[in-house]
């Protein structure tokens, strides 16, 4: 026996390696002492075709030569399987696997999202009695010191931008945790950018910015999450408020992409005249935590969690997000869904 | 700006929107970029680029000293001599609701065109010269 299968076998990490069809040709003790003799069966139904498409196992032997990790559920509990060699040899391509239980650490992140579920969620009621009561007294027909109202005013748009980091931190815990679900229902995006419009033109009113709608009413439907896109496009809308300036304009438009008669996608923009991005930075605008370099003309930071949670609202629809921007002209976030249809 | 792609990289859109627009200006920036998007269709990014000039050709407009009160009117030679602009189907329509008391946001609300577009097809026909914005 060589050196190297004596260190494989004792090493404390379960290692097997495994053939396309499940068949194992090598196993190490602790993948014994973890697994038991019910390996064998659950490799084979790893392998098996399931509705049109492989299982988990499939994917270690398609994949180019990177290292492949991902969590399997495997009898209840969760493994991070990693490829730590492909075995092209012999007349059976084959990989060799590591196993790693996660169970703990999975179980760990479970609770802190639920935790920040209820957190926030607690945050919400109170903040959303506070928003109902200033905009009651705003609205009532009382004449209130210039003074005061200004005052009110200024709670009003801190509570609306506290309600915003809020709602952020409640979609990024989801997100993380892996519970971020997107609804399969009819989505009008021409309703998504009217709704979202109306509800922030009395920011840009205030802010003395144009707010102006660019897309007709024959914008095709998509499937999804109405709710969702909404929250997106006007996350952009707010975004892009923040760094307009006075008699700047932000524009909310809608493009289709068609082939032949037939709709594909639609290409959502929201651009704003603000001072823009530096070039260097563009590329990083949807990752998380990241924050332009610019500062907002109208003060306060945000989570940074802002433009990567669009991001991962459009992927999960289907669709990519790109930025252009040009230094001291403006900005353009653009978001490309595709056009999905209800199965008949 | 080059319209015709050379290789597989992008051009560096920023830089040369911003250069064009320094140099030659909104309209020809425009329709530089409306070549450039027939070369790269797949080139997400460049439709959020033309948004921008856009952006910027609407907000010039909007940037008179009356805003959207400011009353548009149609210019003498569109009067005596409107043959010689060829306005497409949009843009007619839009002359016909000029009447010189209109302001920019009733001919919003009569305009069949969404809020964005109407004002752009304003400022295209304010640079042709077929309306004026008197101050």
């Amino acid at each position: 026996m060589t050196t190297s299968r004596v260190l494989l076998d004792h090493l404390p990490q379960p290692i097997a390696v495994v053939t396309e069809s499940g068949g194992v040709d090598y196993k190490n003790q602790a993948f014994d002492e973890t697994f038991g003799s019910d390996a064998a069966q659950w490799l084979k139904e790893a392998a098996r075709a399931v509705a049109g498409e492989r299982g988990w196992l499939h994917g270690f032997f398609v994949e180019g030569d990177d290292l492949r990790t991902i969590d399997v559920e495997i009898e209840g509990r969760v493994y991070r399987v990693d490829r730590i060699l492909r075995v092209t040899e012999g007349e059976t391509p084959a990989v060799a696997l590591s196993f790693e239980d996660v169970t703990r650490e999975r179980e760990a992140e479970q609770a802190k999202s639920d935790f920040t579920a209820q957190i926030v969620h607690d945050l919400r009621g109170p903040l959303s009695g506070i928003q109902g009561t200033l905009e009651f007294i705003l609205s009532a027909d009382t004449k209130l010191d210039t003074m005061y109202a200004d005052l009110l005013q200024e709670a009003q748009r801190e509570s609306e931008r506290m309600m915003n980091l809020i709602n952020e931190i409640l979609d990024f815990s989801k997100i993380e945790s892996g519970n971020f679900v997107v609804e399969q229902e009819p989505v009008r995006v021409a309703g998504v950018l009217k709704r979202a419009v109306r509800s922030l033109q009395s920011v840009a009113g205030r802010d003395e910015v144009f707010l102006l709608s660019a897309h007709g009413r024959d914008v095709p439907q998509i499937i999804g999450s109405v709710e969702k896109l909404t929250q997106a496009v006007i996350n952009l809308i707010s975004n892009s408020l923040k760094f307009t300036p006075q008699k700047g304009l932000v524009s909310v438009g809608a493009q289709i992409e068609r082939k032949g008669d037939v709709a594909e996608a639609i290409v959502i923009t929201v651009t704003d005249s603000g001072m823009g991005i530096k070039a260097e930075e563009l590329q990083a605008v949807f990752e998380k935590y990241k924050q332009s370099g610019t500062k907002s003309i109208r003060g306060g930071s945000g989570t940074g969690l802002g433009l990567y949670i669009v991001k991962q609202v459009v992927e999960a629809h289907g669709g990519e997000v790109s930025v252009a921007s040009v230094e001291g002209v403006g900005t353009s976030m653009v978001l490309r869904l595709p056009v999905r249809r209800a199965a008949a | 700006m080059s319209a015709k792609p050379l290789s597989n990289s992008k051009p560096d859109w920023s830089r040369l929107i911003g250069d064009s627009l320094k140099h030659h200006g909104v309209w020809h920036t425009y329709a530089k970029l409306l070549e450039a998007r027939s070369a790269y269709p797949g080139d997400l990014s460049l439709r959020g680029y033309v948004e921008i000039v856009r952006n910027t050709i609407v907000r010039d407009f909007l940037a008179h000293p009356k805003g959207m009160q400011a009353v548009p009117k149609l210019s003498a030679e569109f009067m005596s001599n409107f043959d010689r602009f060829n306005l497409n189907a949009q843009e007619g329509y839009l002359v016909s609701l000029i009447d010189g008391r209109l302001d920019v946001s009733k001919l919003i609300l009569l305009s069949p065109f969404d809020p964005f577009n109407t004002v752009f097809i304003l400022a295209k026909l304010q640079a042709e010269r077929a309306i004026t914005v008197p101050q």
